[in-house]
């Protein structure tokens, strides 16, 4: 009995810790644009979650985890339950826990809007995904749908979580289009610098520590103290992501880019999120490595795609959450494997070419879902709402002015003197 | 002959130069007699000056490495203790000509027309000696800028008077050769450890190179550096290294590298338009032979500035 509380407890811990990052992903996107709109930014990533919850609560927990068919559930609407069992998790912790990853899904996809989005286009498209998009992908993998039955492994969501949510973030910056100065009439893009490197780098700190609750608490349970094991993986891969990645960028370019470096560590974090639960150390190494290493390489293609990307959800999220999906399909273990009951062995490990295949369709098919069904809502939002982008004035004006009427950074503007004001 | 006179002159003739000392000869030509028609123009409208003067410019056209659009660089140097205005008003003058004919004036307002580059001989010893003494960043800049100059039109002996004050006082306070090694001390990263070039990654000169930065300032900065520390009067890198490499045999293998640079600039900037391009090349455009080429020029300015500061360090520690 005390065990099972304690569970409970630990992925209480865990859900606080990864709400916590909705704190990380505020100051990561703040901090990676213009100070005109820090405090929109900001704002609306709160408002925002709050619409995730609400909706989650409403219909989302249901098409995940409802009994339904291997496409969608269909039950546990507007979920509540206060029940106890003596084994494993309360409901309302469980549903809690969930929760977060529908939350931090949702706001991955919000930066592909960032600085050009109009705030009623966050509205519709935060109820839109919550419901149709995220919860579809989440069961095929994690509610038992086609993906859990071919032994899909995807220990936190590197394909849930990240790419689905990068998927929408793609779909949303190819309609918004690129933010006015980005690129020149040549084709070549300007750098339309993030106006705080501190918060970015605190960002960073923050979401790798409540990663630790991400990927740590999805062992849902303490018994072995499994979940020691899985934030080690995790630690190493952060780790490895950031030196690669800034190794990588002063080795092609001279200098040590801090953003770079920043998003390497990401990298690295998302990377070993699929895999974290069932590889080794050194696997762990490599594969954070990897990805601090393609996530530049993604930055750069993406650039030079006339994708406007400012807050790299699409290389940080996509492309290494792509990498991080299929590394299980190389290094994932015997023991972490058949040993759990969860997939097979790695490629690297005897497992063949099968679970690397298992991999590939998931990230295919999830990958597919999530950008064609957001790319059809964003598109049907912006005929029937007369566009998603705010004009080229209020683009200018900047978004906390022209969305909000007030300004992140007050004392950047004029104010009326002493006189005026009497 | 008027300014514009001048301009068309310059409009026609400049498409038949082939090398870079020829154009440097042409700059010569034309900024001499943009001074002299101002000169002209401000006694006619003002009346004599009050004293006799030397004006001389800075930077590349004072080396004479200029490529082929040029910003103005100059000075005023009047002897005897008389207004300044006049000469002020002169040198505005001469910036208002020289813009006219096609050389932009100067962002960092290093120009006559500024009391800061306009003074009489006592004013410029003080002046020199005040930046040496102050030894900072920005007063170090100064100084060096100074340093490379060259009198255009009038008395070339009121600025070597100058110039022996300079060495003068660096032969007294060895310990400001290392301050002015410092002041250049930064070389912009343009090979990268795979020994790629390192362009512009963003904005409109994706995919180009800073040559000013990239190229040419290790060899200028690093040859004013031995020139100063040997008492070298001469104004131009080459006819510096030519004096210097008696004492520095080293130097042979620079002085034609650094001539080749100079033309192999001329050779892929000649036909811009643009002073703000003027120092940009395009990777793009380059030939595999001429990638080569210009990462050997890059490489060995390094190295040459390194070699150079080592030199000076050991002097230094003999004389301290």
């Amino acid at each position: 009995m005390e065990m099972v509380l304690m569970d409970n407890l630990w992925v209480i811990i865990g859900t606080f810790l990864v709400l916590l990052m909705i704190g990380g992903f505020i100051l990561l996107e703040a901090g990676s644009t213009r100070m005109k709109n820090a405090g929109h930014i900001a704002g609306k990533t709160i408002f925002t979650i709050g619409i995730g919850s609400l909706v989650f609560w409403a219909v989302g927990y249901g098409f995940i985890y409802g009994e339904g068919n291997a496409f969608i559930g269909l039950s546990n609407f507007f979920y509540g339950d206060a029940s106890f069992s003596e084994e494993g998790l309360s409901p309302a912790v469980d549903f809690m826990f969930q929760m977060m990853f529908a939350l931090i899904a949702l706001t991955i996809a919000f930066g592909g809007f960032a600085e050009r989005a109009k705030l009623s286009a966050y509205v519709v498209f935060a109820v839109l995904f919550s419901a149709f998009v995220y919860p579809v992908v989440a069961h095929w993998i994690w509610g038992g749908g086609w993906l859990a039955d071919h032994g899909k492994q995807d220990f936190a969501g590197s394909t849930v979580v990240h790419l689905t949510g990068a998927m929408a973030a793609l779909a949303a910056t190819i309609i918004l289009k690129p933010r006015i100065g980005k690129y020149n009439k040549d084709g070549s893009s300007n750098e339309l610098a993030g106006h705080n490197q501190v918060y970015t780098a605190l960002a960073v700190l923050l979401l790798w520590v409540g990663w630790f609750g991400f990927n740590g608490a999805s062992t849902f349970g303490l018994s072995d103290a499994f979940f020691g094991y899985v934030i080690l993986n995790t630690q190493l891969a952060a780790a490895a992501g950031a030196i690669a990645a800034m190794f990588l960028v002063w080795a092609l370019t001279g200098k040590a880019d801090v953003p770079t470096t920043l998003n390497g560590a990401l990298a690295g974090l998302v990377a070993i999120t699929a895999s974290c639960g069932f590889v080794e150390p050194w696997a762990a190494v490599l594969i954070g490595a990897i990805g601090g290493l393609i996530v530049y390489g993604s930055m750069r293609f993406f650039d030079r795609a006339r994708i406007d990307d400012p807050i790299f959800a699409l290389s940080v999220h996509g492309t290494v959450g792509v990498w991080g999906t299929i590394s299980t399909g190389f290094f994932a273990t015997e023991a972490l494997s058949v040993g759990m009951d969860w997939g097979l062995p790695g490629l690297f490990y005897n497992g063949g070419f099968e679970q690397l295949g298992v991999q590939i369709l998931g990230v295919v098919a999830s990958g597919v879902y999530a950008f064609i069904v957001s790319f059809i809502i964003l598109k049907v939002m912006d005929k029937v709402m007369g566009g998603i982008r705010v004009t080229e004035e209020e683009e200018i004006i900047g978004l906390d002015l022209s969305e909000h009427g007030s300004y992140g950074y007050p004392e950047n503007i004029p104010h009326p003197t002493e006189r005026e004001a009497k | 002959m008027d300014y514009e006179e001048l301009r068309a002159f310059k409009e026609i003739e400049q498409k038949k130069i082939m090398t870079y000392q020829d154009w440097n000869t042409f700059h010569n030509q034309l900024m001499s007699r943009t001074v002299n028609i101002a000169v002209e123009k401000y006694q006619e409208e003002q009346g004599t000056l009050p004293a006799s003067f030397a004006f001389f410019v800075m930077g590349s056209a004072a080396r004479c490495e200029q490529s082929v659009i040029t910003d103005q660089d100059h000075g005023i140097i009047y002897d005897g203790e008389v207004e300044k205005e006049p000469f002020l008003l002169l040198g505005k003058e001469i910036a208002v000509g020289l813009e006219y004919i096609g050389y932009p004036m100067c962002d960092g307002k290093v120009m006559a027309s500024e009391p800061l580059w306009t003074n009489s001989i006592d004013g410029w010893h003080r002046q020199v000696k005040e930046w040496l003494e102050e030894s900072s960043w920005e007063s170090l800049r100064h100084f060096s800028t100074f340093f490379d100059s060259r009198v255009l039109v009038g008395n070339a002996d009121f600025l070597s008077q100058i110039k022996q004050v300079a060495f003068l006082y660096l032969k007294r306070n060895p310990s400001t050769y290392m301050r002015l090694v410092d002041n250049v001390g930064f070389i912009r990263k343009s090979i990268g450890i795979f020994g790629q070039l390192l362009p512009e990654r963003s904005g409109r000169r994706t995919g180009s190179i800073h040559l000013k930065t990239a190229a040419f300032f290790p060899y200028v900065n690093a040859i004013r550096l031995l020139a100063l520390l040997n008492n070298c009067d001469q104004h131009s890198t080459t006819s510096r290294i030519a004096e210097l490499k008696g004492t520095y045999p080293f130097l042979e293998e620079y002085e034609e590298l650094f001539k080749q640079l100079l033309q192999f600039r001329f050779n892929h900037t000649k036909n811009n338009t643009d002073y703000d391009d003027v120092h940009y090349l395009s990777v793009h455009t380059l030939t595999k032979s001429e990638k080569q080429e210009l990462k050997e020029y890059m490489k060995k300015g390094a190295q040459l500035f390194e070699i150079v500061k080592k030199e000076i360090k050991k002097e230094c520690s003999i004389w301290e």
